[in-house]
């Protein structure tokens, strides 16, 4: 539009060079017209314009206040990796160490390991979490398929239940259930099919897989929730028509549900991806001991026992950069992805 | 125009919040001038306390009669997460009214750069007790870089007794306390050295488990709440050779030698080695991992477990009146080539000081209130949980001919009964009521000037032959030809003192810090796995990856001041010596130096 009226200004303004008589071009096209008269128009109503575009604008402003409370301003924080930082010193009193925490990172071979260490643990649990993405989907389906109505409520209820535990509460069950003198050992040596306790906390076997299951525990019934209300949302008429062409009830999932589900699923997908390095801390936090520290400390988990547990703030900072890192080093990934497969960038 | 007026209101609701916090915040801060005497409740940050909330019972009754305050004690050991605690409230510009917290590795020059903590000196025209300690205060204020004032009384202070005498009093700190009664029945098998331990133990348990049938007793139960640079519980049994730690140092008492905790076949790995034989031996409780020092305490206090570190910890559990009676108990057990690392008596203190809030209000009153604590009532009042001074005079002790001898009572909860307090005292159990500060001002083995006799009721002359009239005292005293523990040790030669120098840490380059932060979670959690391991070939070969880890990891650096500590500290040991033989010997000195 902006460029229409320009183009037609241009043109009075070659006309005039042109050496024409006239003081005031006359458009020559229907179009050129229509765009002066616009244009006109719209210089008259430049105030109106503008008190509009002020409304507008407080309409998101609320939200941009929010963006820059939590996502822009606590990048004040990296300020701390520049610094020597006490915690009873005030920042303005620490000293400045420039690069210092970020060398100290990469100095040795043996530290590196540890954040790679870090990094494979944070990429396994995530990764583990999407690969078993699609569990809520086909739960929702199964739960769906359920005729009778009590049963269904109550086994839903029951699933969903865990997602409102917290994790230290989860943990103290895990710990009366599972730990050496637990439930599950004292059953097992009652019963005499083992004379030692299996050490399902404090060992350092399988421990992806036990943090994965007890997400899948606390998350499965939450995560079914949108599937299920997908399921309700699929026209009824597919189902009669399918039955109408001789399917049965697994030939309808496979035709009719799943598909109508894959939307959804797809964009639970990119959210779950999106939050790939957010794989928080407070399941690892309450499930970390000696024992399995090595293979469950992922970033968020690594980073607070740095800074809280060892007390090295500035260090711990540094370190909770490398998350940005990672994740810009993603996004570039994901756009190259998306790029070569779709022909369009994200970003 | 409805948006603006909804910006306005909320301005407005906003700008009169704001001035009604500030005029709240005015109002406190005028009050804090004037002290009316009313109750008042005293935020105690407190780095040793092991209970977190507000104190209650007989404690909790004598201050308030006596400064009308209540106590709330905040706890990071309690909190737990390091130093999350400290941090955040420290942050927060308050960390309490007053504060108790280490001293060393620049804790208190922090404190003071950042105006956490306040100087005394002007409320001190009241108080008789604080300055009698000024030597400790003195030692202060040049550990955290202050010319004068009183910035923190010292903990442990004492008056009458030398740095080459063990501060304990008839137990050391640290030692191998078995239950006596089995190792009695087990026939007192000789035990070499440490890790003879292991076949005495086994046979103890399986004599315990025979007799209670019972298969819950374990001959040992480790924690894991107070691991730091190592896993504490391992350096423990260094301790029965002299040993004590200085970072990832083990240093002899003596400075005869300095030792990495890292080194091949040193004593850390000898006791790591110890803890995985006894694991195999299957005598080691397999809830060590996971519990907390409460739990494992309450297993001692059931006879659960029959081998102990420290007096403090078994015999303050498990030697009631009553268990005594019936001969069963912890007692010392020699290891033939033990050499026990003993305290000495510093009369600069300890490292953890009682300072003043920077915050706090009615400072006068608090101030009269951390005097009272270092008079000979407040001693006796504010002992610590674990075997200390004689309790309140009155209630768990009284002067009978001229010595202090104590009640039915006293005797009977100081020996770890329960037992309800009377309700003229404040009621409640007496454990509950216990000065939940853990806060030892004067070393209960000083001498009270009122009474002539020690604070701690266990040195005194009724206690010591009520002592050895007990079945398992009196089993203990013919097997071992000896009246006390420390009379067995000293007359063996198997007591190492460490003068008491009050050695502080210098403040720590945070690199060095950064790095240790690192090193100490791959030692800890090393130690943890070796000890526990399924074969010895596997916990050598934990070790050995350890320390491979920790070299990458770059723990020279960090020896090397850890090193140059441990030399320091040997080096102000031998300091205090000197200056108190000086002070002894002052007159002969001057004569010889004529000649």
């Amino acid at each position: 539009m902006e460029s229409t009226t320009t183009t037609s200004g241009g043109n009075a303004l070659a006309d005039g060079v042109g050496g024409t008589t006239e003081t005031e071009p006359a458009p020559r096209t229907a179009k050129d017209r229509r765009a002066a008269n616009k244009a006109k128009k719209m210089a008259g109503n430049i105030d109106y314009n503008k008190r509009h575009g002020i409304r507008l604008f407080l309409l998101i402003a609320p939200l941009l206040i929010m963006v820059v409370l939590f996502s822009y301003l606590p990048l004040f924080g990296w300020l701390y990796a520049f610094f020597d930082y006490q915690p009873p010193i005030p920042l303005s009193e620490s000293k400045f160490v420039g690069l210092q925490w970020f060398k100290m990172m990469v100095q040795n071979p043996a530290q590196l390991q540890t954040i790679g260490q870090v990094l494979i643990n944070t990429f396994a649990m995530s990764g583990l979490n999407i690969l078993t993405s699609f569990f809520p989907l086909f739960f929702a389906i199964a739960l769906n398929e359920i005729r009778a109505k009590r049963f269904r409520n109550l086994i839903q209820t029951l699933t969903t239940l865990p997602n409102f535990i917290s994790w230290v509460l989860v943990y103290a069950v895990a710990f009366a259930m599972f730990s050496t003198t637990g439930m599950f050992n004292e059953l097992l040596q009652n019963l005499h099919i083992i004379s030692e306790p299996i050490k399902f906390l404090d060992s350092s076997d399988h421990t992806w897989l036990k943090m994965l299951l007890w997400s899948l525990w606390k998350g499965l019934g939450w995560g079914s929730i949108m599937y299920l209300a997908g399921i309700a949302g699929i026209d009824q008429e597919l189902y009669e028509a399918a039955q109408v062409d001789g399917a049965n009830r697994f030939q309808q999932i496979i035709h009719v549900t799943i598909p109508q589900l894959l939307p959804t699923y797809f964009v639970l997908l990119m959210l779950s991806i999106s939050n790939f390095l957010n794989n928080g801390m407070d399941q690892y936090f309450v499930f970390q001991n000696a024992f399995n520290l090595k293979y469950i400390q992922v970033l968020d988990l690594y980073v607070y026992n740095v800074g809280m547990g060892n007390n090295s703030l500035s260090y711990a900072t540094a370190i909770s950069m490398l998350k940005s890192l990672v994740s810009v080093g993603l996004l570039i990934a994901v756009n190259w992805l998306s790029k070569r497969t779709r022909g369009v960038s994200i970003v | 125009m409805e948006f603006k007026t909804a910006l306005t209101r909320v301005f407005a609701v906003g700008v009169a919040a704001t001035m009604l916090f500030s005029s709240a915040a005015c109002g406190n801060s005028s009050a804090s001038d004037e002290d009316d005497n009313s109750l008042m409740t005293v935020e105690v940050f407190d780095g040793l306390a092991n209970y977190q909330g507000e104190q209650k019972g007989w404690f909790a009754k004598i201050i308030k009669d006596k400064f009308n305050i209540k106590l709330n004690i905040v706890a990071p050991n309690v909190a737990g997460g390091g130093s999350t605690l400290f941090d955040t409230r420290a942050a927060a510009g308050n960390l309490g009214d007053i504060v108790i917290y280490g001293y060393d590795t620049g804790k208190g020059s922090k404190l003071v750069k950042s105006g956490l903590i306040e100087d005394m000196t002007p409320y001190l025209q009241d108080t008789e007790y604080i300055s009698k300690y000024k030597e400790a205060t003195d030692y202060v204020n040049e550990q955290i870089g202050q010319e004068s004032g009183v910035w923190g009384i010292p903990s442990a202070v004492v008056e009458n007794l030398t740095p080459d005498e063990p501060s304990e009093g008839l137990e050391p700190t640290f030692g191998p306390y078995l239950r006596w009664d089995l190792y009695k029945e087990v026939g007192y098998p000789e035990i070499n050295t440490l890790e003879d331990l292991v076949s005495v133990l086994k046979q103890m348990q399986d004599k315990a488990r025979e007799e209670s049938g019972s298969d819950d007793i374990y001959a040992m139960s480790l924690f894991k709440d107070w691991d730091s640079n190592m896993m504490n519980n391992a350096k423990q049994p260094t301790c029965f050779y002299g040993y004590d730690e200085v970072g990832f140092v083990l240093a002899k008492g003596d400075g005869s030698d300095f030792e990495s905790i890292t080194e091949e076949d040193g004593i850390y790995e000898r006791t790591i080695k110890f803890f995985n034989a006894a694991y195999r031996a299957g005598i080691v409780d397999p809830e060590s991992t996971t519990q907390n020092y409460d739990t494992m305490n309450s297993k001692y206090k059931n006879g659960k477990v029959l081998f102990s570190f420290w007096p403090w910890l078994g015999q303050a559990a498990y030697n009631t009146n009553e268990n005594k009676a019936a001969g069963k108990g912890f007692m010392l057990a020699p290891l033939k080539d033990m050499k026990i690392f003993s305290y000495g008596a510093t009369p600069r203190g300890d490292k953890t000081m009682i300072a003043l809030g920077s915050k706090a209000k009615n400072k006068q009153r608090l101030v009269k209130f951390i005097d009272w604590l270092y008079s000979p009532e407040g001693v006796y009042a504010s002992s610590n949980q674990t075997g200390g001074s004689a309790g309140v005079q009155g209630l768990t002790w009284e002067v009978k001919d001229g010595k202090p001898v104590l009640t039915d009572f006293g005797s009977a909860v100081l020996s770890g009964e329960s037992k309800n307090v009377p309700d003229e005292w404040g009621g409640g159990s007496y454990s509950d009521g216990i000065s939940a500060l853990n806060f030892t001002t004067v070393n209960v083995n000083d001498i009270d000037p009122n009474t002539g006799y020690t604070y701690n009721p266990v040195m005194w002359p009724s206690e010591i032959e009520k002592a050895n009239e007990n079945p398992l005292n009196k089993d203990w005293q013919e097997h071992m030809g000896a009246s006390t523990t420390m009379e067995y040790l000293k007359n063996n030669n198997m007591l190492l003192v460490g003068a008491g120098s009050s050695y502080v840490q210098p403040e720590e380059d945070s690199q060095i810090s950064t790095l240790r932060g690192s090193i100490k979670t791959e030692i800890v959690n090393s130690s943890w796995k070796a000890s526990f391991a399924d074969s010895e070939s596997e916990c050598e070969k934990i070790f050995s990856d350890m320390i491979k880890t920790v070299q990458g990891l770059d723990i020279d650096s960090v020896l090397e001041v850890d090193m140059k500590n441990a030399k320091d500290q040997d080096q102000s040991r031998k300091d205090i010596l000197k200056e108190y033989q000086n002070k002894k010997s002052s007159s002969s000195e001057s004569s010889e130096s004529s000649e």
